[in-house]
């Protein structure tokens, strides 16, 4: 179960397991953002590289119009794959 | 223990349920149940992705022994798709030269402790282990 929602102070919550069945109504949300925003990973167990797609895709078309996606409260195993794939380069990244 | 599941996305929540049922009587730590699930689910997906018309169900196999996971995922009637093949990612490129897809195997070659695949009869196995420690 993946669910991804509007925090109180702003910030994009994000809980539960991103993998590829949960895609579409990530993608969905990431869609709507339009300028610099803060995902919150604290309540996220997992994710895949289908989840690692969302965030690629969402964080190239927000940088084209100079804003970007800072990610907080990621996980030991998130970081880790986080870490394989390079992320660290092409996002703002910070660990619980 | 195994069990076939339906070739779609639909059955990852399936997939996760019953390798994790394994994982807690095998009494494995988070460090290891995390790269098993994501393997399981990369590997699992590939297969859907890559042979969608094919109506035969995917048998995974899951043991959990002393802390360590050993699993088997067969698919019947395909082409093969060596998935122990190098992928060769580079993951120092910048993002205007990134496109998304392309790292779920390479994740599986980085988080798993062996990755072996065997066809046959244009059956394809998939076998991986992930130890404790």
């Amino acid at each position: 179960m993946f669910d991804i929602e509007l925090g109180e102070n702003g910030d994009i919550l994000c809980s539960g397991r991103l993998d590829a069945a949960e895609c579409t109504k990530a993608q969905d949300f990431m869609d709507l953002i339009s300028g610099s925003s803060v995902l919150d990973f604290s309540q996220l167990e997992y994710i895949s590289s289908a989840g690692l797609g969302i965030l690629l895709k969402t964080q190239k078309r927000l940088v084209e119009s100079g804003a970007g996606l800072k990610i907080i409260n990621v996980n030991n195993h998130i970081h880790d794959v986080f870490r394989y794939s390079g992320f660290h380069s092409i996002f703002e990244i910070e660990v619980e | 223990m195994q069990k076939t599941f339906t070739r779609s996305f639909d059955s990852l929540s399936d997939i996760y349920n019953f390798t994790e049922e394994i994982l807690s009587s095998g009494d494995v730590e988070d460090a290891v149940r995390f790269p098993v699930h994501l393997a399981m689910e990369e590997l699992f997906t590939n297969m859907v992705k890559y042979c969608p018309d094919n109506d035969n169900e995917i048998l995974l196999e899951v043991a959990a022994i002393d802390g360590n996971v050993r699993v088997a995922i067969t698919d019947h009637d395909v082409d093969p798709f060596d998935v122990t093949a190098p992928r060769n990612v580079d993951t120092e490129i910048p993002l205007d030269g990134r496109v998304p897809g392309g790292l779920g195997l390479h994740l599986v070659q980085q988080m798993v402790d062996s990755l072996e695949y065997d066809y046959r009869d244009r059956q394809s196995t998939v076998k991986f282990t992930k130890e404790s420690g």
